[in-house]
């Protein structure tokens, strides 16, 4: 009996595969606490024995998922793996190999190396394409990710604010207002980006039946690289809002009254106890907000991949769906060597801006710091 | 104050006056309501600037939605009318039809499903006791690996995409839903305990010490007291991870290739490529999957809202 793909004994075989997994985890965990815990206790003699033994599942799980990922991609920026040469990586070797080493400091240096120069015979052509197109080079694909991420952090955070400081006062269907704004928040983000991706259709989307219909000529949105790129950051603005006008609402309300009350007696006006008030008494949801925006945005890939796929031309590719396109894209080569080496190499961007950005604004401090 | 009262009386009628022009043009223009919206919006913004601008937005927010839904109903004939309009003349639930039965839409949900189930379950689990061991005991190793979890955070998805795909193609776990939700596990998790820490710290010690003094040991306590106290940042991580890998596409398109094995957005995307033909079949499927996600979400905000606020921002 199978009805629209499904049937029993699918259901049946996805179940064997996972009650295990289930029930394993939950036991598994159990026991690997107790044996452990006897063994700090005991023998090691710890005082720490109780949370060491209550942090192992999640230590063991990170270790495995993340962890072992992590180091074996940075042993992959180290080798020649492309799709020509993934039999040679294989467990079980299959058909020929014509390697003669598999992880090399020469392979590492010249995956490093071609993700910032174009090189032939020792000699440096250039910046190096990171894609087909010669404009797909690092310092453009920077620069463009530089602009992603500002400006969507900027529209976030004005569009965020302003509908924050409207919501914030006396007036009537505050919570149907606050639950349609969330909404985005709520659907599934493939169904956004491909609904709107539909939206920016060069014929049947809205955006073009609007211009048409005042007797504009319609733009075909997804074929210019600049409307294109206007067009990802719109659906990405338009996903974001949300989040920061929750936060930044919550903020609000926490403010007491009697700040803006004594400020006004003193003769501030409405935009000195905006600046001097609500800003200084945001600043501890507004500073983490926009540390993770700028680094949830930094990293967003759904969108591009989905609406525009970097193109056209490339011309809309950011760091991170470069570095995709570029391991998985539709005409790749596969080359997952070069490309781990690539996003090492993106993770430090992010990670030393990051570091130079919570130091200097005490942004995460208090996560840790308890 | 009389003065404002005035005023306002003014900007009302004049508010009228622009939805009565709206009105007029609509019977003008052969009952085309679209007249009337434009002069409502318009008399609305003299009138309330603060609530024409809080509708405008709830409009754009909540279009796409209406699109979907508006779409799902067209009848196959003029699946591509260039209609603005919410209900379609002639509206039809044939494309519901038509999902199940052209389309493998069950199995992509049910492989969606039990990939999330499983995922949700197992971040829960594993860090309820990790997130308290790092809330409340200050131990050698706390503050680097609580600076770790933050730092994944930073990892773009093709430094995690890269080795699991080579790792899972070794592991011959391609095409397989295993493969897939150990890719999920390792993003869940950190998060899962970051919100989660956050919320035992919102609990005061006090109550494990009573507890204690009443003859039970710390991990009775945890069990009896914490864990029951934490059921709305229990559910809230379930629901985060849920959400999370309900509707992941990029990894799911690496690690599943065949057609036998596939997740809902994998399926969605490829209506979506051939455009014409499976638009509304794909607005019929989108309708489907949204609708449980949103009325958890609605019936959950508030938990959400503060679990996100708790874990990230309080200080």
């Amino acid at each position: 009996m199978e009805f629209s793909g499904l049937d029993l004994n699918t259901v049946i075989q996805t179940l064997t595969k996972i009650l295990p997994i289930l029930v394993g985890v939950l036991v598994g965990s159990l026991a690997l606490q107790f044996v452990l815990y006897q063994f700090l206790h005991k023998v090691v003699k710890t005082k720490h024995a109780l949370p060491y033994t209550l942090l192992a599942p999640a230590a063991i799980a990170i270790v495995a998922f993340l962890l072992y990922p992590l180091g074996y991609n940075t042993l992959l920026a180290f080798s020649e793996l492309k799709r020509s040469t993934f039999p040679c990586y294989s467990p079980v070797a299959i058909g020929e190999c014509e390697l003669t080493h598999l992880y090399g400091l020469d392979y590492g240096f010249a995956n490093f190396r071609d993700v910032f120069f174009r090189v032939r015979d020792g000699e440096i052509l250039g910046w190096g394409r990171l894609l087909r197109t010669a404009d797909s080079t690092f310092p453009v694909l920077l620069q463009r990710t530089a602009l992603w991420t500002g400006l969507n952090v900027i529209f976030h955070f004005t569009i965020g604010l302003g509908l924050a400081l409207l919501m914030n006062q006396k007036i009537r269907f505050k919570g149907i207002y606050r639950s349609l704004i969330v909404l985005p928040w709520a659907i599934p983000s493939v169904i956004t980006a491909l609904t709107w991706k539909q939206e920016f259709h060069a014929q049947y989307g809205f955006v073009n039946v609007m211009i048409s219909s005042f007797g504009g000529q319609p733009i075909s949105w997804l074929d210019d690289p600049v409307l294109a790129f206007v067009a990802v950051v719109f659906v990405n603005v338009w996903l974001g809002v949300p989040f920061y006008m929750v936060m930044l609402l919550g903020g609000l309300q926490s403010i007491p009254a009697d700040f803006y009350e004594a400020a006004h007696i003193d003769g501030a006006n409405a935009r000195q106890s905006f600046w001097t008030i609500t800003l200084p008494m945001l600043r501890p949801i507004i500073i983490p907000a926009v540390t993770l925006d700028v680094i949830w945005t930094f990293n967003k890939l759904d969108i591009i991949f989905i609406i525009s796929g970097g193109g056209p031309q490339e011309k809309t590719n950011i760091l991170v769906s470069a570095l995709f396109n570029a391991a998985f894209g539709p005409a790749a080569t596969q080359q997952l060597g070069f490309a781990a080496a690539f996003s090492i190499v993106i993770f430090f961007i992010l990670f030393i801006f990051a570091v130079i950005w919570i130091t200097s604004s005490g942004g995460l401090k208090e996560i840790y710091d308890r | 104050m009389n003065t404002r009262k005035s005023s306002n009386q003014i900007t009302l009628g004049l508010g009228a006056v622009l939805a009565l022009v709206g009105l007029i043009l609509t019977f003008v223009n052969q009952m085309n309501w679209f007249w009337f919206m434009a002069g409502a919006w318009l008399g609305l913004l003299v009138w309330q600037p603060t609530h024409w601008v809080l509708v405008s937005y709830s409009i754009i927010s909540v279009y796409p939605v209406l699109r979907v839904i508006s779409i799902s109903l067209r009848p196959t004939a003029n699946l591509l009318s260039r209609s603005l309009a919410i209900i379609p003349p002639n509206a039809t639930f044939e494309s519901y039809v038509v999902l199940f039965l052209e389309e493998e839409f069950l199995l992509w949900i049910w492989n969606s499903f039990s990939i999330t189930m499983v995922v949700a379950s197992v971040g829960v689990i594993v860090a309820s006791t990790g997130a308290y061991a790092f809330s409340r005991w200050r131990f050698p190793g706390r503050r680097p690996a609580l600076i770790f979890l933050l730092t994944t955070q930073m990892i773009p998805a093709g430094m995690l995409i890269i080795p699991i795909f080579v790792i899972v193609a070794q592991l011959q776990l391609t095409n397989n839903i295993i493969g897939l939700m150990l890719a999920y596990i390792a993003t869940a998790i950190p998060f899962s305990i970051w919100i989660l820490k956050g919320y035992y710290d919102t609990i005061p010690p006090d109550l494990e010490e009573a507890a204690m003094v009443d003859g039970c040991n710390r991990l009775e306590s945890f069990w009896r007291i914490i864990l029951p106290l934490s059921t709305p940042a229990l559910s809230i991580v379930f629901l985060f991870n849920f959400l999370g890998s309900w509707s992941e596409f990029i990894v799911a398109k690496v690690i599943l290739q065949a057609n036998s094995t596939q997740t809902w957005p994998l399926g969605f995307n490829e209506m979506i490529g051939t455009f014409s033909t499976d638009w509304g079949k794909y607005a019929a499927g989108s309708v489907i999957v949204t609708i449980p996600v949103l009325l958890l979400f609605l019936w959950q905000s508030r938990y959400l809202i503060s679990g996100l606020t708790l874990g990230s921002v309080k200080g």
